[in-house]
């Protein structure tokens, strides 16, 4: 590999986005590992990776906006897909966690008849 | 005269050699007319009899023209390069015999499309017979004239072929299946045994040319294959000729229409096997051991036909069983190895056809006007037509052999060589025995022939009143009848220029004298025709009553059946034996079937690589990333986990296969493989989100069996060999890859399409120019087996039916069902609309957004890592989406999913791609390219190899969709209730 010939005005905030995108993605990593509950431990990837993944991409574009000297938007599209989809991706696993919790009559979440019931009462 | 001239061969130089050109029209004129009459309506029978006559006609003319020729200058022949490497080329060679044969089929031909003009019924779809009998024609004339031993197969196997579909002309009658399926059958595996003789035979000369064939008898009679090679030859020849053993398939074929059996079976696919013959008999005969195949044969069916004809009482089986017989005649002849013998044999070829045509057309018009083939039923019918009455009894004549017509020469001439003494050995000494008891044989059955028909009283109900047939019905009759007469009585002077002819193209320099006389004074075989004739009579008067009144067949050995025998034969190959091994040996478990396939593989590869001494390389360890270690530690611990959980958590064995590929698809990334990554990973998203759908309908494990405590020494001993097969096929897959891919690269050509992609395909990505220009052709082969591979998972699913365990909806879907039942505000669905409502927006609005993505992909495939490949897959992720958003029934309310036509679609553009540049003059798929210009987006790479790509898009795209509502509509079927076993309790959902 080539050394990059990036200029300091430009390699200080790549490295501060990349080191802060690298500690996102880690503190995601360990909060996996460590958080207790399932529900409480799908926002770790999902949100610490989302996080980790736009400062790396910001990242990105800075370096590569200054080595091939444009503007560069694909990044931009990447950070817009990755927020659109995650949220979908954290959602489904919560509710088939959910349903699964439920369906083997779990005490820790609440009954799905109790939420209609609820709903019914605020529509009254 | 004996060598063919050179320039015949290429007509050269100033002079076109018409005669030469008009080769390949005498083969092609029927073909080409086939297929014009098989394209008019079933309703227009006259047309197609004209088109058929005119056809006819032309070949017959064409004949007669060439006969100038033949006869001038030996042989003339045409040819055109078909692939020269293999020695096969399309080339047409007629002499006198061939020449005396295509008179035959043509002359013949055109007087059957005559008289099937009258038989034919309306109601029956006239010109698919038409279509048919031309298209044998043509087969007949191929066969006759083919100048290479490759070509013959191929016209050998078309006679039979065609010849199946015509005796199955009426496919609605079960008769005519059988026969025609019998006839193919044994025709069939003939012509197999033919194709590998012939190639013997090419072997052995060196050359699939003919006439280089013709002209190395010696060298074939003195190889040491020649006995493999006559044994099969005779197995093809003898099948086809209706020869003991194989002559049952011969009377079953009478079950075709009338007009077939008069052409097939007088003057031509039997005579197929005695044109072989002949063909080969200065090659291949005088030797012992075709005297004693060929004669014993030839003599046993010579005495069996005719004693068996004895016993028919349907008209048209006892013509078959004559017809047998007489082709056992003509084999004997042959037999014999003697150059006369080989002259009264091609001379009762052509008088056989003469009455065998015109006696089967006879039969036909009897039945057509009188609605039965039953002799018992049949009498007194000379009152009521005396004329076809007249003609029959002549034609009867000739076969029975009586003087003044041609039956009687070539009897004759039979009689004579068979009374010589060729070989001194016991076959050839009961031969003149054999001979006259078949003839006197043939005489009683000619004389039942036309006694019962037409003599005695009146009949009685009958289906039909009997009447003269059409004029025109009778004129092909009575020309054959003529013809009969004419070369019965002046010999010399009519058929003796032709048949010379053909007698010195087969014999060349051996050919003898011989004299056509009808005279030859007081002597031997005058005698033994005598002997037959009063025999003969004598004995259908002893029998007559016998005749009357008796069952079907030969006494005694009537339930001695061939047929019988070929079916048992049949169904104990076919059923019992198929069965008994898929019983003993098959399996429908999938363990053991897989079990099988990797040691087999496995043994597949170790033989030949120990056996030619591999070297694995050694296994160096060094410059190792951590980082790219620690990766690849990952995947094989997701690889093993794979394997670990496959079988008792199919979710989390698919999880971890996922993580594996996913490892893989890095890998790509790290060894700066971009083109495979993006492949790799859209295959591994699409991958697994099919098996996941596909686990539902996996059937569930098998109880009881695998339980902790019934682990026993058995089972623990299957799964130890079942892990040393996988581990030992892993590691030598490993072995062989690391040892390939480690070695010193010599010069390939990986270089030069790293050189060459850029200035000769027109593009960057080097991946994808060679993937779609330098090895265009390997996409193409490659497209197309992703196209039958997805047609079969499309079909297999398609019959699916799931096991009974897995046909109740999932656990899941029936709480959620109960749920929705029990509450009334509540409709069946809302559960997984409620679950999925936020995703099922996102997942939609995701549609557009993925087609970009595919589309870019598509795009820059050229020049930069995508391409028809990648980008097809991502398209078809989108629909998987919407699959999983909507549900089956929502997206095809929607939208117009078609996969059959977008693949067929890309492989026809594909094709037509690559056929656009064989219409420049260009070898198939040379792609071209140029940057085209356009205002705002700059410079377009433009490649015609980008059109190729786009046939690649369609493909893969419709391809993956196409496995996915296979696998969607599984779940929309409602499965048979009858099918719905009650649920088994306790079982888990996967």
């Amino acid at each position: 590999m080539t050394v990059l010939d990036l200029p300091l005005w430009a390699a200080l905030p790549v490295c501060i986005l990349l080191l802060l995108g690298a500690g996102n993605a880690l503190a995601g990593a360990i909060g996996l590992l460590r958080l207790k509950s399932f529900y409480a431990r799908l926002h770790a990837p999902s949100l610490m990776t989302s996080g980790a993944t736009i400062l790396i991409c910001l990242a990105s574009m800075i370096t590569f906006a200054v080595l091939q000297n444009r503007w560069i938007f694909h990044e931009l599209a990447i950070i817009a897909f990755m927020m659109i989809t995650t949220p979908v991706t954290l959602m489904m696993l919560g509710q088939a966690a959910l349903y699964r919790d439920r369906a083997e009559g779990s005490k820790e979440v609440p009954h799905k008849e109790a939420g209609l019931r609820e709903e019914a009462a605020v529509e009254e | 005269m004996a060598e063919p001239p050179a320039w015949t061969c290429h007509p050269r130089g100033t002079t076109i050699d018409i005669a030469a050109l008009l080769l390949p029209v005498l083969v092609f004129a029927p073909l080409a007319g086939s297929i014009a009459a098989i394209c008019l309506p079933s309703r227009q029978g006259t047309e197609a009899a004209w088109l058929s006559g005119l056809v006819a006609f032309l070949c017959l003319g064409i004949s007669v023209y060439l006969y100038l020729h033949v006869s001038h200058r030996g042989v003339i022949a045409w040819q055109v390069a078909w692939i020269p490497q293999y020695g096969l080329n399309l080339k047409l060679r007629m002499d006198g015999f061939s020449w005396m044969f295509s008179g035959l089929i043509s002359a013949i031909g055109l007087l059957v499309v005559v008289y099937a003009r009258y038989y034919m019924s309306s109601s029956d779809p006239v010109p698919r017979f038409f279509s048919l009998f031309l298209a044998f024609m043509s087969a007949m004339l191929g066969l006759v004239l083919s100048g290479n031993l490759i070509l013959m197969a191929i016209f050998w196997e078309m006679t039979s072929i065609v010849s199946f579909l015509l005796i199955g002309y009426w496919y609605q009658n079960g008769q005519a299946r059988d026969g025609a399926r019998m006839a193919l059958t044994v025709t069939a595996t003939g012509g197999l045994c033919l194709l590998v003789g012939l190639m013997l035979i090419g072997h052995i000369v060196g050359s699939y040319d003919l006439d280089a064939v013709l002209s190395s008898g010696d060298a074939i009679r003195n190889h040491p294959l020649y006995l493999l090679a006559l044994i099969l030859i005779l197995a093809g020849a003898l099948t086809k000729s209706a020869q003991f053993p194989f002559h049952f398939w011969l009377p079953h074929a009478m079950a075709a229409p009338t007009p077939v059996s008069a052409y097939l079976h007088s003057a031509t696919l039997v005579k197929a096997g005695i044109f072989l013959l002949t063909r080969f008999w200065p090659v291949m005969a005088g030797t012992d051991a075709w005297f004693w195949l060929v004669g014993l044969a030839g003599l046993t069916t010579l005495l069996l036909g005719a004693y068996f004809a004895i016993f028919q009482h349907d008209l048209k089986g006892l013509l078959a069983y004559s017809t047998i017989s007489h082709l056992g005649l003509i084999t004997v002849l042959l037999s014999l190895g003697s150059p006369v013998a080989a002259v009264a044999a091609i001379f009762h070829t052509l008088n056989h056809a003469t009455f065998k045509a015109s006696l089967f057309m006879a039969a036909g018009i009897i039945d057509h006007e009188t609605g039965t083939r039953d002799m018992r039923r049949l009498s007194g019918l000379f009152r009521y037509m005396p004329h076809t009455a007249t003609l029959a009894m002549v034609a009867s004549a000739s076969m029975a052999g009586v003087p003044l017509l041609n039956g009687f020469l070539s009897k004759e001439m039979f009689f004579a060589e068979a009374i010589e003494t060729h070989k001194v050995n016991l076959l050839d000494t009961v031969t003149p025995y054999v001979a006259t008891l078949a003839s006197l044989f043939s005489v009683t059955y000619s004389i039942r022939f036309i006694h019962s028909v037409f003599f005695g009283p009146p009949p009685r109900d009958l289906p039909k009143v009997p009447h003269e047939p059409v004029r025109w019905m009778r004129v092909p009759v009575e020309f054959l009848v003529l013809a009969c007469l004419i070369v019965g009585i002046v010999p010399s002077l009519t058929i003796g220029p032709l048949l010379h002819t053909a007698v010195e193209a087969v014999l060349k320099d051996d050919t003898p004298s011989y004299s056509l006389a009808m005279w030859h004074g007081w002597n031997l075989p005058l005698f033994m025709s005598i002997a037959a004739l009063i025999g003969g009579v004598i004995l259908y008067a002893l029998m007559k009553s016998y005749l009357a009144n008796s069952v079907e067949g030969p006494p005694y050995i009537r339930r001695l059946e061939g047929q019988r025998i070929f079916e048992r034969v049949l169904v104990a190959l076919s059923w019992r034996w198929a069965r008994l091994v898929e019983a003993k040996a098959g399996t429908r478990r999938l363990q053991p079937q897989l079990r099988i396939l990797a040691a087999a593989s496995l043994f597949a590869a170790a033989i030949p690589l120990l056996h030619r001494g591999f070297q694995p390389a050694d296994i160096v360890l060094r410059g190792i990333d951590p980082a790219f270690a620690f990766v690849w530690l990952i995947g094989m611990a997701c690889a093993v986990g794979a394997a670990w959980q496959a079988k008792f958590h199919r979710l989390a064995a698919l999880v971890l296969l996922g993580g594996a590929g996913l490892i893989t698809c890095i890998t790509f990334v790290w060894l700066s493989a971009p083109d495979l990554a993006v492949t790799q990973l859209l295959v591994e998203i699409v991958t697994t989100v099919l098996i996941l759908l596909g686990l539902r309908w996996l059937p569930k494990r098998i109880e009881g069996a695998t339980k902790p405590e019934e682990m026993t020494f058995g089972v623990r001993l299957r799964r130890l060999r079942d892990l040393l097969v996988a581990v030992a096929c892993g590691l030598g897959l490993s072995l062989i890859s690391y040892t390939v891919m480690t070695r010193q690269m010599p010069g390939t050509i990986s270089s030069y399409f790293l050189e060459r992609a850029y200035f000769e395909g027109g593009g960057t990505n080097v991946v994808n120019v060679t993937l779609v220009d330098f090895r265009g052709f390997d996409t193409f082969g490659e497209i197309a087996v992703l196209c039958i591979v997805a047609l079969t998972v499309f079909a297999l699913l398609l019959r699916f039916r799931p096991a009974s365990d897995s046909l109740e909806k999932p656990m899941q879907q029936q709480v959620q069902n109960d749920f929705d039942d029990r509450h009334p505000d509540r409709s069946k669905g809302d559960s997984i609309s409620d679950y999925l409502f936020v995703p099922t927006v996102i997942m939609r609005w995701m549609f557009p957004a993925i087609g970009m993505l595919s589309a870019y992909l598509f795009f820059r495939g050229h020049d930069l890592p995508g391409g028809g490949f990648a980008a097809g897959i991502a398209m078809s992720i989108g629909f998987i989406l919407q699959y999983m958003a909507g549900g089956t029934r929502w997206v095809e309310e929607r939208l117009r999913i078609h996969p059959l036509r977008w693949m067929s679609i890309g492989l026809l553009v594909s094709t037509a791609t690559g056929l656009g540049s064989w219409a420049l003059g260009y070898p198939f798929l040379t792609s071209t390219s140029r940057y085209l210009h356009l205002p705002l987006v700059g410079d377009v790479p433009l490649a015609s190899a980008i059109l190729f790509d786009l046939g690649v898009f369609s493909l893969v795209l419709g391809a993956t969709v196409l496995i996915l509502i296979a696998l969607a509509h599984q779940s929309v079927r409602a499965p048979r209730a009858h099918i719905r076993a009650p649920r088994p309790s306790g079982t888990e959902a996967s």
